[in-house]
């Protein structure tokens, strides 16, 4: 009876410090808490700042370095079912990235004419020689904060204009003058590698002392001296642009 | 003696609340929204560095030749004063290619921010590199 007594006494001397330590408890509990709302705050919006806009950024800077490898691929050689294949891993690629909601990269290749498969090609215009790449894209994007439907499409031209004449030195002796320009996508673009043909006798063959003149902004001449008999030369020039991408443009040199 | 006793009390309550009260105004004090400007810019910052230096496909073709200190001299001439970062190339299946590091100084005990890029090479044989950029305001 006397030890309950001495307890509830002691238990009413420790109620203050009882009351500190609850105080204590609870300030804690009231700051962890808000610390963790902010950092949890902190996470979410960080994903939703730069998650998006650096995948859509980094999607159409992608797709167009896949059709520009793609054309170069294609028009020095390859199968014309390369873009369609590159694009197939590229699209699933970026699928694949984004893991806080749905990603999807859809594209279609360009079918209507002069394009086949999203490629056209044609070395067989006087003058002009065309490689050109053409796909559409739709990049969609959806999660809990955003939905993104974006459009765009990727088109890689590289066009090679020559003209060329030549004039008599004697005999069947000819100098023949050309001018190549090249452009991409319309623009003046510089050629990473030139070679000059000329046909003769159903043969194209490189002349023996040719240089290029290279003006620094996309125009190149060339001057050279060939044996020929008959009054036309065929003039071949096998471009490649700083893309990889290969053109071969034809035209007929004509006396002046 | 119980007057002591309940000055004691007193003391006790007050300082109960006050702590209690305290703790209020420090979280009030705390932003309700965090501040992610900081690291914003710092994202921003990073993605624009990888999509200059991939405008033209440069980016690419360093990867593929393995040219790591190229890499690592462009970052830092792209990116301000002041950035660290710490730049890991993976292939397709998610795997470290870099053989050596790609950083300008130890990110540890900073603040870091994580910018993933998707980068296709502009070659005849298209390869995809993924790109885990990681950036700190070091001073």
């Amino acid at each position: 009876m006397k030890g309950e007594k001495e307890d509830m006494k002691r238990s009413k001397q420790n109620s203050g410090q009882i009351l500190l330590i609850a105080a204590f408890i609870m300030a804690s509990l009231l700051l962890s808490a808000r610390l963790y709302i902010l950092e949890v705050g902190k996470i979410t919006a960080e994903t939703a700042s730069h998650s998006v806009s650096d995948l859509i950024l980094a999607a159409n800077v992608g797709s167009r370095h896949v059709v520009t490898g793609s054309l170069a691929n294609i028009s020095n050689g390859g199968s014309s079912s390369t873009l369609a294949s590159n694009l197939a891993r590229w699209s699933s690629l970026i699928d694949r990235q984004y893991r806080f909601g749905k990603n999807v990269l859809n594209y279609t290749l360009r079918e209507s004419s002069p394009y086949s498969y999203g490629v056209w090609i044609n070395w067989d215009i006087n003058g002009t020689g065309i490689s050109s790449a053409y796909v559409d894209f739709t990049y969609k994007l959806s999660d809990q904060e955003v939905d993104v439907d974006y459009s765009y499409f990727i088109n890689v031209t590289t066009i090679v204009l020559i003209e060329c004449s030549y004039r008599i030195v004697s005999g069947d002796t000819k100098q023949v003058n050309a001018t190549i320009k090249v452009l991409n996508e319309q623009d003046s673009a510089l050629a990473k590698q030139i070679a000059v043909h000329y046909k003769f006798s159903d043969s194209w063959l490189i002349p023996n002392d040719y240089q290029i003149t290279d003006y620094g902004n996309g125009t190149y001449v060339t001057s050279f001296t060939v044996d020929i008999p008959s009054e036309t030369v065929q003039v071949s020039a096998h471009v490649v642009d700083q893309r990889g991408v290969f053109v071969q443009a034809n035209a007929t040199a004509m006396q002046v | 003696m119980f007057d002591r006793k309940g000055q004691t009390r007193i003391i006790e309550a007050f300082f109960s609340i006050a702590v209690v009260f305290s703790v209020l105004l420090i979280s009030a004090t705390l932003p309700s929204q965090p501040d992610l400007t900081g690291q914003r810019e710092l994202a921003n910052l990073g993605t624009q560095a990888l999509m200059k230096l991939d405008a033209n496909g440069t980016l690419g073709n360093l990867i593929v030749q393995e040219n790591w200190t190229v890499i690592k001299t462009s970052l830092d001439v792209l990116l301000p004063l002041g950035v660290s970062f710490n730049l890991t190339v993976y292939d397709v299946n998610m795997l470290p290619i870099n053989s050596q590091a790609i950083q300008n100084s130890n990110l540890q005990g900073h603040e870091a921010v994580s910018v993933e890029y998707v980068c296709a090479t502009q070659t005849t044989n298209t390869e995809f590199f993924v790109l885990r950029l990681q950036l700190a305001w070091t001073k």
